[in-house]
């Protein structure tokens, strides 16, 4: 029952992203500018392998893009379209319906990565390199959940705020500057990539780019990979503390019009 | 007359923040593009492999007026229509430029202040120096690019009468900033049509007076500024024109939208 609830909830919310404009351009336009914007950049670098900071980098930054401007915001697209109370209070259950959606955007803004290797190949002729594949499949694999979670959490606090439009606009740079989407934490200083190392995605991308180059140290692999999990269930209990929370000031309340 | 044009900029400026408060607003004009400024100025770090970040603060600092320029602009036609005053303004017989304009002043005067931090935190964070860089030519030309970016951001807002996708429209030429004017990678990295649209773009020759000036050569500074404010006056003349060109089209066809 709970899997019908979230197979129709994903393949609804994948429609109705499509036919938005400013999803069409995070999913379709964002990855090609950015790998032009990072291959310009990363040209003249004496960079070889352009696959871990252009090709990674620009589809990492749509990715992210898309979960911003859709699993962020969907809450308040629900409020603005009078139905947020209605699927709230829905018997198939509020929990599923959100990660239904975030499912549905997640798995359809994978598209990204694909587009910006097609966009580097095609536009600047860039040799798909991919040393490890089946470690690269499961860091991606990670990287979903990761993602997964993360837009639960911030969707989570977001239905309870009007300025989603603010706040969404407010998270996709910093996230992408701290987790090192396109250039490695080390650059950071060393009280800022303390914050990186508290966030799942940097280990996420730190595997990626591993396995694109090649995993030598398997041990460092699956040590990162143990930090990654540890830190995606940790954000999880966070997720579904909050979400009891939200559910209980709510029925007080009687409302979901806060801020 | 003059006193209705800053009354009426001042009221387009309180409906646009009037949702936020001060921190709030503080954080989307001036917080969070200063952020994007050091995102892209770290990845110059790895990318160019070097330690003098000077011509990326200045092109990030001149780029942060896109938000203001571009998007508070170029959404002018998109709020008018959903606030329903679009028709007031087009049958209105006063002039049209000028309630058009009266919108851009508040974000000119915001995308200016974020420049000017965008340059002091550059000088903090990566050690920028401004030591014997002649202060009013930086002024002017921040002045006259920012006037530059307006008018071309009163020229794609004009895209807002023939397109209801402007979200899509207006990102996909905030990153044409970022690649054809010089802010992220020299205009020589790009083929030959890329560098003929550059010249066609508004900050293209008010970054390159720029950078001459901080490498000291005050040679082609003047030239390259009034180069610049051409441009500022082209686009201002086309953004007339294809007002003129949809007040008729209005008139004729009895219908406020073009699409």
């Amino acid at each position: 029952m709970k899997l019908r609830v979230l197979t129709s909830t994903m393949r609804v919310q994948m429609k109705q992203s499509f036919a938005r404009p400013m999803y069409r351009f995070c999913l379709l336009a964002n990855p090609i500018l950015n790998t032009i914007v990072l291959y310009g950049m990363y040209r003249a670098s004496g960079e070889s392998n352009f696959m871990t900071y252009v090709i990674l980098g620009a589809g990492l930054m749509g990715l992210w893009g898309c979960i911003c401007f859709s699993s962020a915001g969907d809450i308040n697209r629900e409020r603005y379209s009078g139905t947020l109370a209605l699927i709230f209070a829905t018997p198939a259950g509020f929990q599923s319906i959100v990660l239904g959606k975030i499912l549905g955007n997640t798995v359809l803004s994978l598209l990204t990565l694909v587009i910006s290797l097609t966009a580097g190949v095609l536009l600047f002729g860039i040799t798909p390199v991919l040393e490890d594949p089946v470690y690269f499949l499961i860091a991606l694999a990670a990287l979903i959940l990761s993602f997964v979670v993360i837009s639960s959490v911030i969707a989570c606090i977001l239905t309870l705020s009007r300025k989603t439009e603010l706040y969404m606009n407010c998270i996709e740079i910093p996230l992408e500057l701290l987790c090192g989407f396109v250039f490695p934490v080390s650059l950071l200083p060393s009280g800022v990539r303390a914050v990186s190392y508290a966030l799942s995605p940097t280990y996420a991308v730190e595997l990626l780019r591993m396995s694109i180059l090649g995993v030598t140290d398997r041990t460092l692999f699956f040590e990162k990979l143990a930090i990654l999990m540890g830190l995606t269930v940790l954000y999880a209990l966070f997720s579904i503390l909050l979400y009891r929370r939200i559910d209980c000031r709510v029925r007080i309340a009687a409302t979901l019009e806060v801020a | 007359m003059i006193g209705r044009f800053f009354e009426q900029a001042y009221l387009y400026h309180k409906g646009r923040s009037a949702a936020f408060n001060t921190e709030e607003f503080v954080l989307m004009q001036i917080g969070y593009p200063l952020i994007t400024l050091i995102f892209y100025c770290l990845i110059a770090s790895y990318s160019f492999r070097t330690t003098d970040l000077t011509r990326w603060v200045i092109g990030n600092a001149f780029l942060l007026c896109t938000n203001a320029c571009v998007f508070d602009m170029g959404r002018i036609f998109v709020a008018e229509r959903y606030t329903g005053r679009l028709r007031s303004i087009i049958a209105a017989p006063g002039s049209k430029i000028a309630v058009i304009l009266a919108s851009g002043v508040f974000p000119m005067l915001f995308a200016v202040c974020a420049s000017v931090s965008g340059l002091v935190v550059g000088t903090v964070i990566f050690g920028v120096s401004f030591k014997g860089i002649s202060l009013l030519r930086t002024a002017v030309a921040i002045l006259v690019a920012m006037t530059s970016a307006s008018a071309f951001g009163l020229f794609v807002s004009s895209f807002g009468l023939v397109s209801d996708s402007m979200h899509l429209i207006l990102n996909i030429v905030s990153y044409l900033f970022m690649i054809f004017t010089g802010a992220e990678f020299p205009v020589s990295q790009l083929p030959f049509f890329g560098r003929v649209i550059a010249q066609f773009m508004p900050l293209t020759k008010a970054l390159y007076a720029m950078n001459m000036l901080f490498e000291g050569n005050t040679k082609y500074f003047w030239p390259c500024i009034l180069a610049e404010m051409g441009t500022a006056v082209v686009y201002a003349l086309l953004s007339v024109a294809v007002f003129y060109f949809a007040e008729k089209a209005a008139e004729r066809n009895g219908r406020f939208d073009m699409f």
